[in-house]
């Protein structure tokens, strides 16, 4: 008997080429990664569950539809996931026509500040002039600091994310961090 | 000229839950409404010429046309 495909038991990689030959199996990647990919949406929009289940199912729309194009290169199939749906948060944010604020738990600026270097006790104040600056910084920096401290991802997942090294994403982030440092120290 | 930002951090004061909760989750994931809207988006029409008897007329007409365009040349 034909046993049925399983997502636990295959490869990305087979899992990819099923999909490619029949489209209705790309449900077995849908299943596999749709709940790390939803929360990876809600925390980008700050919770809005709609919109971020809307996004989540575009981002498997246009990975179904362009999958003919997809290489496999050895990284997870998640992290051309993760890929498109920062493009597609992107696009959101830019089509919007009013302003989001993203709320950021204290925990998580707790640890950047411990990482840049800015002490551990922070008052909410302090809090809220580190975001600040965060929210002046690139954007392309602050999409490497959003996934590593508020989406917190490993340096792994972020360098298949840029299909950089895990070495390269580390320096990144610790150049951006060094930055954040220097400018918080000049400004006290 | 940088481009205005549209979203912005700030602290989660009212200790809103940024997590999605199990319940959400299996709201939102919902496969066959994907592979239904794919299919929509890329399936060409079931219905078959013929049955488009305004369709099939232009298209005969146009052929007609050619055709004779180039049997008189």
């Amino acid at each position: 008997m034909k046993r049925k495909p399983n997502s636990t038991t295959l490869s990305d990689s087979e899992l990819v080429l099923l999909a490619k030959k029949k489209r209705s199996d790309f449900g077995l990647l849908y299943e596999k990664y749709f709940d790390q990919l939803f929360r990876f949406v809600f925390k980008k929009l700050g919770g809005i569950e709609e919109t971020a289940g809307d996004i989540t199912q575009l981002v498997f729309m246009k990975a179904m539809a362009n999958l003919d194009k997809y290489e496999d290169r050895g990284f997870p199939f998640s992290s051309w996931l993760y890929r498109i749906a920062q493009n597609e948060v992107a696009l959101f944010f830019r089509n919007e026509k009013k302003n989001y604020s993203v709320p950021i738990d204290e925990n998580r600026i707790s640890e950047l500040a411990s990482e840049a270097d800015l002490g551990s006790n922070m008052t909410i104040e302090q809090q809220e002039e580190l975001i600040e600056m965060l929210n002046g910084l690139e954007e392309s920096q602050l999409e490497f600091i959003e996934l590593r401290f508020f989406q917190e991802l490993s340096f792994k997942e972020i360098a298949e994310i840029y299909t950089i090294t895990e070495a390269s994403a580390k320096m990144k982030v610790y150049r951006i961090l060094e930055k954040i440092g220097k400018k918080w120290k000049g400004e006290k | 000229m940088e481009r205005r930002k549209m979203k912005k951090f700030i602290l989660n004061k009212d200790n809103k839950d940024l997590n999605p909760t199990d319940e959400q989750i299996k709201r939102q994931k919902d496969f066959s409404r994907l592979h239904h809207d794919y299919e929509k988006l890329t399936k060409r029409s079931k219905h078959p010429l013929y049955k488009d008897p305004k369709l099939f007329m232009l298209l005969f007409i146009l052929g007609l046309v050619l055709f004779l365009i180039f049997y008189e040349g």
